[in-house]
Order: structure tokens, then C-alpha cells, then sequence
């Protein structure tokens, strides 16, 4: 599997680190213990496209968003998430 | 009460052992060690690329790569690490961390990395059969010209990786690596090298 990088273009597997869904949102503060919960603790189990964030450490350091396809292992979309400290994300 | 006294050493110098390597014959892979030069991290604040970029054009003359690229200057060297980073490589001081400050005091964060990383120069002409071994990076000339960079990693370790100027007709690929993973690198490019033979040396000249 190889992933393209927004900023370095495509790259080997290795140097890619996953790191989970890219769905779950933190909660608000006042959201309770069932939010904070879920958020925590329980994830889907997808069987299709999922939404991840990958890390690319062995790379420009940067956190990636990919959609991917669990099944095939098809990716249609890789965008540098949010915070990323990247210009093209925004501050 | 003690007296110490500080050496500037290479991380390399145990590892390091200068003249001929592996096969004989003509060498076909030389490797270098370049010492003493000043690098800088410079690493834009949040939301002030466009100002970091700015004071780069104004510091150094020319523009500071947004893509994985290398800028030179007459002495300095821009080597892009990372969106909205990049190294800034030179010798003498005249660009250190002191000279540089001033600069990019609004728009940027510098940190010195002059002793936090090890320099490489591969060249000859087995320099790319060899790096092929420890690298994924497609370096035919078509795709990875002088001047092309990238944050890559090698054998497990993260490095920056750019093309310098050819010398003699040939390439010369250039490799930074963190200082304290650098002899386990050097260990396995001579490895790598081996059965193209290889010069070993050291030099001070960027």
C-alpha cells in the first residue's frame, strides 16, 4: 500500500503510522460521561470507506487525513488534517 | 577543582575511517562526511507562512522552498523539511542561529541543529545503485533532478534527502541524519557499498 502525500508525494507504507478513525469528535465539556464515553472508548467497525488519520513520520512529519477502503485498501482522498501546522490547512 | 575541556567532535568519528572500503579496484561509491557547518531549523508560527516566506526572500534572496526542493544562495542552502519548514545550511557563521533571529523574529522559530545533525555526501558512479538499497525514493535523473529534496527515511531512520550539484559529470546526493542515529546509518550505507567498493573521507568543504 502507498499513500500520496499532499506534501511529499507517494510514499511507501513505512513511513506512514496509523492512527485511528478520523470520525470521533471530542465532546463539550457539559456533554456528559455517555458522550465522553464514546468518544473515548467505542469505534466503529467499518466495512467500506472509512474516514483515518495517518501520521508521516518517517517523512515531513506531517497528519494526514486518507479515506480509504477497509475492504480493498483503495484510497480516493488524502488531505493534511486539520492543525497539521500546514499553510494549506489553515491557523 | 576539574578542568574540562570541550571538543567539537563528530558523532562520526569513531566510525569514520578514512581511504578504501569493500571491493578493490576503482571505487564506484564515495562517501563524505561533512563537518562543521551551521544548520538552522527555521519552522513557520501558525498562519505566518506567508511572512516566513517574506523574510526568507529578503534574508537570503531568494525564495525558500514550498515543495520538496533545495534554494542556493552564493552560501547558504534552503532545504525544504516539512511544510512551512525549512534547514538553512552554511558554513562560517554568517547564517547561523545569531545571524538569522533578527530575520524571522516575527514570523518564524529558529532552533540550531548544527551539532544535532550529520552530513553525507554520496557520490560515484554506483551512488544511486547503492542508495537504491536504503531508500524508496525513485532518484533517476528524470524524476529527481538537482535540487529535488525530500523527507524520506532510511533504513528505519528519518533523514533529508536532496540532490546536489553533479560533480565531475555525476551525481551527488546529500543526506542529513540525526546525529545519534547517524553511525548506525554509516554502518549500513558502507555495507550497502561494499561490493562496489568505496572511498571513505572527510572534508570541511560544503
Amino acid at each position: 500500500m502507498r499513500i500520496v502525500c499532499p506534501f511529499c508525494g507517494e510514499r511507501e507504507l513505512g513511513e506512514f503510522t496509523y492512527l485511528g478513525d478520523a470520525k470521533p469528535v471530542r465532546p463539550a465539556a457539559d456533554a456528559g460521561e455517555d458522550a465522553v464515553y464514546d468518544y473515548v472508548y467505542l469505534r466503529d467497525n467499518i466495512a467500506g470507506m472509512m474516514s483515518e488519520n495517518w501520521y508521516h513520520g518517517g517523512g515531513c512529519r506531517a497528519w494526514l487525513k486518507v479515506t480509504r477502503n477497509t475492504l480493498t485498501h483503495e484510497i480516493s482522498a488524502v488531505e493534511p488534517a486539520a492543525g497539521a501546522g500546514a499553510a494549506k490547512v489553515g491557523a | 577543582m576539574a578542568e574540562f575541556s570541550w571538543d567539537i567532535r563528530s558523532p562520526l568519528e569513531r566510525a569514520l575511517v578514512s581511504g578504501a572500503y569493500g571491493a578493490p579496484g576503482d571505487a564506484g561509491v564515495a562517501l563524505t562526511e561533512i563537518r562543521n557547518f551551521d544548520l538552522v531549523q527555521v519552522m513557520a508560527r501558525r498562519g505566518k507562512a506567508a511572512e516566513m516566506s517574506k523574510a526568507a526572500k529578503g534574508r537570503f534572496d531568494v525564495a525558500a522552498p514550498e515543495t520538496p526542493k533545495v534554494a542556493r544562495t552564493a552560501d547558504a542552502t534552503l532545504i525544504w523539511s516539512g511544510p512551512d519548514q525549512f534547514f538553512v545550511l552554511s558554513k562560517g557563521g554568517k547564517h547561523g542561529i545569531g545571524a538569522l533571529g533578527q530575520a524571522f523574529a516575527q514570523s518564524a522559530s529558529l532552533s540550531d541543529q548544527s551539532h544535532a545533525r550529520v552530513l553525507i555526501s554520496v557520490s560515484g558512479t554506483k551512488a544511486r545503485a547503492m542508495l537504491a538499497k536504503l531508500s524508496s525514493i525513485d532518484l533517476h535523473p528524470d524524476v529527481f533532478a538537482i535540487g529535488a529534496a525530500a523527507a524520506t527515511s532510511m533504513d528505519h531512520t528519518s533523514v533529508t534527502l536532496w540532490r546536489s550539484a553533479d560533480r565531475d559529470g555525476l551525481a551527488v546526493f546529500s543526506v542529513l541524519v540525526f546525529a545519534t542515529f547517524a553511525e548506525s546509518l554509516w554502518h549500513t550505507m558502507l555495507d550497502s557499498a561494499a561490493e562496489y567498493g568505496l572511498a571513505i573521507n572527510h572534508s570541511e568543504d560544503l
